[in-house]
């Protein structure tokens, strides 16, 4: 779409109002948005090329620090993904601490976006609020695990350690205490008028938009359509411990704000479910070095979406390729299309309303080069495409 | 104007006793805000923190001053100090200690709307100065939002001028001797607090210089002493337009008198009037505290639609039972 | 509106930290150490170790199975460390565990060295 410099608006990438760095190119007509347009690639870090370079076990590690937020998701698609390969059957107990865990972990994304919402609306006050309560799943997280965010704890076999022996009192007091604050952000954002008329009737989607577009996760179930990867194609103990997909109607974010909120309830139960029936056993099995040649694919319900992992082995200690597919990669042109029609002041809650973590997403960069059919490109190279990709530009403007 | 009259308008109870006192709003206001939300706020400048304020002032008029390519430099580097004027001159015309102000005008009330209009003239000018993007963005909607607010604002300010018959802000004070005039006309209050919120910045009005989409609205492009300045002024500005409400509504510094001794008095005048303006200021930081930022159309519609038919209600019934 | 005077008269949140003391979960993953008598050098942590911080280090020769080979000793240079715990998992000999420091900011890079178990050979 042809555009001048007069009306668009650049977003990004350094912005207060996003987490990561992203170029969105805004084109207003006085302050309504007539299109958006995206550019990534802000923050790959070649992650993909990276893991063709370490041990099975190494990759473990490199693959949870995608992202901060959603750590755990990556580190059990991974891992499962190699069980499947390994043709493993991981303890039963095993299954059911990365259940918890992976609950812990939505509990604790879901009350960071909601605590966002408030900073992105100028509400300060719901922001720390919210985050004060993130900080007791964060010590819970910490005295099962080690460690607050890079949980480090899922292993190719199982899971590193088994859980702390007095566990269960903290667990049980930490998740009503959620529970109860739940139910009060609840009645806060009906009911605090401010907050609903920034996010009510915004950023409005439906089932026709969704069916084009195929956007995954919470995005997907505020429109009504209840889809979740835990409940169609369980994994860890999901099939024993069955969530309850909840969806809300509007489509707009005052629905996904009910929707996450209703979400964190449903994991504070699964938690203390799970916690209830887990059997006992053994929590690792001693896994090979070397992984049997073989393709895996493994999709897990982060707490953003659907995260998809394809490993190809070799037949050797080192994989061939991993593939990754984020849930905000699958979002975010749904997130594009919600702006449309709305102004400036929605942007940011329209665009972090799909909860986005380009951290995650960018590692997705695909490079094209049409001289040559290369699948890598060099470092050199790259450095050489970039001084004149902006040589270029330079002598354009 | 003799020596005596001229230190009174600089030290005390003008200019620096003013300036201090926005030091001191500045704390307050992250402190209680702080607290509200279960943080400490400044803790380590001062004895709990009282001299943050301080500390950011001159921590600011040491860093390096950019300046913008494109920008217009002599609006840009005299444009601040020009800004910073229009509400430290307003404060003269406020009684603070004693009943009568520094400079007493028959006609006062009106050079204090005037200059509430210059000083927003000055911040749409320093924007537009700074040929930034988003400071033509934040341009648009601070013009959008004082057009909404200034007729409620100015409604309610002259509704008790009406109850006092008189335009000066000393003679509007002398009137409520014996009855404070948020007892006839508390929906001016209201409407007078709502709009000082929007001439502030503060939430849920801060959509000029909205944090998370303009970066800093037409603050943007202000580096050090600029910023310091500028800073400084939104604070000067919140404790003269909390002092104004304090004189219109709450009766300025008037209260019991406990003696005659004239020194005393004025103390006692002093004090009163300080309470008073704590009080009109912790009632503005809990506003803000608790409240979402809103659109600008839905803020324009907020004070066309509701704030303005209100305060002509209160006017009407004023000038009706007098 | 009633929680934001509720909360304004409860103490703040924030932990006193650096005037107070660290809290820690006893689980936390600080800074690597080893006991170098229960160290055989047999190198199954540097081939594990996902930030290559270890390295064997070749201290004499010793004798097994009637053949002479190398001894080694790891060296680890903890300021790439990323306290995974990965090593400390895989040492069957328990010589490799993780402490509750975790102030470990310096302006030396070779301070965070840890040669000791180059010391100890048997």
């Amino acid at each position: 779409m042809q555009y001048s410099p007069e009306n668009m608006v650049p977003f990004g990438p350094v912005h207060p109002a996003l987490k990561e760095p992203e170029y969105f190119k805004l084109i207003l007509e006085g302050e309504k948005i007539v299109e958006v347009i995206p550019r990534i690639g802000y923050v790959h870090r070649g992650i993909e090329r990276a893991a063709q370079d370490r041990t099975w076990i190494k990759n473990v590690y490199l693959f949870e620090r995608i992202c901060g937020i959603c750590s755990f998701a990556h580190s059990i698609a991974y891992t499962q993904a190699i069980e499947n390969l390994l043709q493993f059957e991981i303890p039963r107990r095993a299954r059911y601490i990365r259940l918890i865990i992976a609950e812990l972990e939505r509990i604790h994304s879901h009350l960071l976006w909601l605590g966002l919402v408030g900073y992105w609306t100028g509400f300060d006050t719901l922001f720390m609020w919210i985050w004060k309560d993130r900080e007791h799943v964060l010590d819970l997280v910490e005295t099962i695990t080690g460690n607050r965010i890079h949980k480090s704890y899922s292993t190719i076999s199982g899971v590193r350690r088994d859980l702390p022996d007095n566990i269960g009192e903290p667990l049980r007091k930490e998740m009503k205490y959620i529970e109860e604050r739940s139910e009060y952000y609840k009645s806060l954002v009906s009911s605090e008028e401010t907050l609903v008329i920034r996010t009510r009737g915004i950023g409005r989607i439906n089932q026709d938009i969704v069916r084009k577009l195929c956007p995954v996760g919470p995005l997907l179930r505020c429109t009504g359509i209840a889809r979740d990867v835990r409940v169609e194609d369980p994994y860890a103990a999901y099939d024993e411990i069955i969530p309850d997909v909840k969806t809300s109607n509007d489509g707009d974010i005052a629905s996904l704000l009910l929707l996450r909120i209703e979400e964190v309830k449903e994991s504070c139960r699964l938690v203390l479910e799970a916690f209830e029936k887990i059997p006992s056993g053994p929590v690792k099995l001693t896994a090979p070095r070397s992984v049997p040649k073989g393709e895996a694919i493994f999709h897990v319900e982060a707490p953003r979406g659907e995260l998809f992992y394809f490993v190809r082995s070799p037949g050797g200690t080192i994989p061939d390729r991993v593939k990754i597919r984020t849930p905000t990669m699958a979002n975010l042109l749904t997130a594009t299309e919600m702006l449309k029609g709305h102004t400036l002041a929605d942007v940011p809650v329209v665009l972090t309303g799909m909860d986005p973590c380009f951290g995650c997403m960018d590692r997705v960069s695909i490079v094209e080069l049409d001289k040559s059919k290369q699948w890598a490109i060099r470092g050199e190279e790259l450095r050489q495409f970039g001084i004149d990709w902006y040589k270029q530009r330079r002598s354009k403007t | 104007m003799n020596a005596l009259q001229i230190a009174e308008i600089l030290l005390f109870p003008g200019l620096t006793f003013f300036v201090w006192l926005a030091f001191v709003f500045d704390w307050l206001d992250r402190k209680t805000s702080a607290r509200m939300q279960g943080r400490v706020g400044p803790l380590l400048a001062g004895p709990h923190g009282i001299l943050q304020p301080v500390a950011d002032f001159f921590k600011l008029t040491s860093k390096e001053e950019i300046i913008p390519e494109y920008a217009d430099k002599f609006v840009f580097l005299w444009g601040p100090p020009l800004f910073f004027a229009a509400p430290a001159v307003g404060t003269i015309f406020l009684p603070v200690a004693g009943l009568n102000a520094l400079v007493f005008d028959p006609y006062d009330l009106l050079f204090i709307l005037f200059l509430l209009a210059f000083s927003t003239l000055m911040a749409a000018m320093l924007g537009y100065a700074s040929a930034g993007r988003y400071s033509t963005i934040a341009i648009g909607r601070l013009v959008v939002q004082y057009t909404s607010f200034e007729v409620p604002l100015i409604i309610s300010i002259i509704t008790p001028a009406v109850l006092a018959g008189s335009l000066s802000v000393e003679g509007i004070v002398v009137a409520q001797s014996h009855y404070w005039y948020i007892l006839f006309a508390p929906i001016s209050f209201a409407v007078f607090i709502i709009a000082t919120l929007a001439e502030l910045e503060k939430p849920p009005f801060d959509i000029p210089s909205a944090k998370t989409e303009i970066v800093a609205g037409w603050m943007t492009e202000f580096s050090a002493r600029s910023l310091a300045y500028v800073k400084l002024t939104k604070n000067l500005s919140y404790v003269f337009l909390s002092a104004l409400a304090v004189s219109l509504f709450l009766g300025g510094p008037s209260g019991p008198v406990l003696t005659q001794a004239s020194t005393l008095q004025n103390l006692l005048y002093l004090i009163y009037f300080l309470v008073k303006l704590f009080a009109v200021g912790f009632g503005i930081f809990a506003i803000r505290t608790s409240l979402a930022r809103i659109r600008i159309e839905q803020a324009a519609s907020l004070f066309w639609t509701i704030l303005t038919p209100l305060s002509l209600l209160q006017l009407g019934i004023v000038i009706f039972l007098r | 509106m009633g929680e934001m005077f509720r909360t304004a008269f409860q103490r703040p949140v924030t932990k006193d930290y650096p005037f107070g003391a660290p809290q820690v979960a006893e689980r936390f993953r600080g800074k690597l150490d080893i006991d170098p008598v229960k160290c055989t050098g047999c190198g199954v942590c540097e081939a594990v170790c996902p930030a290559t911080v270890i390295t064997m280090i070749p201290v004499g020769k010793r004798k097994v199975a009637g053949r002479e080979i190398e001894n080694k000793r790891p060296v680890f240079d903890l300021y790439t460390c990323i306290s995974c715990g990965q090593c400390v998992d895989d040492c069957r000999f328990g010589a490799l565990w993780l402490t509750h420091e975790f102030e470990l900011a310096t302006t030396d890079k070779n301070s965070l060295v840890m040669n000791k178990a180059l010391k100890v050979v048997v």
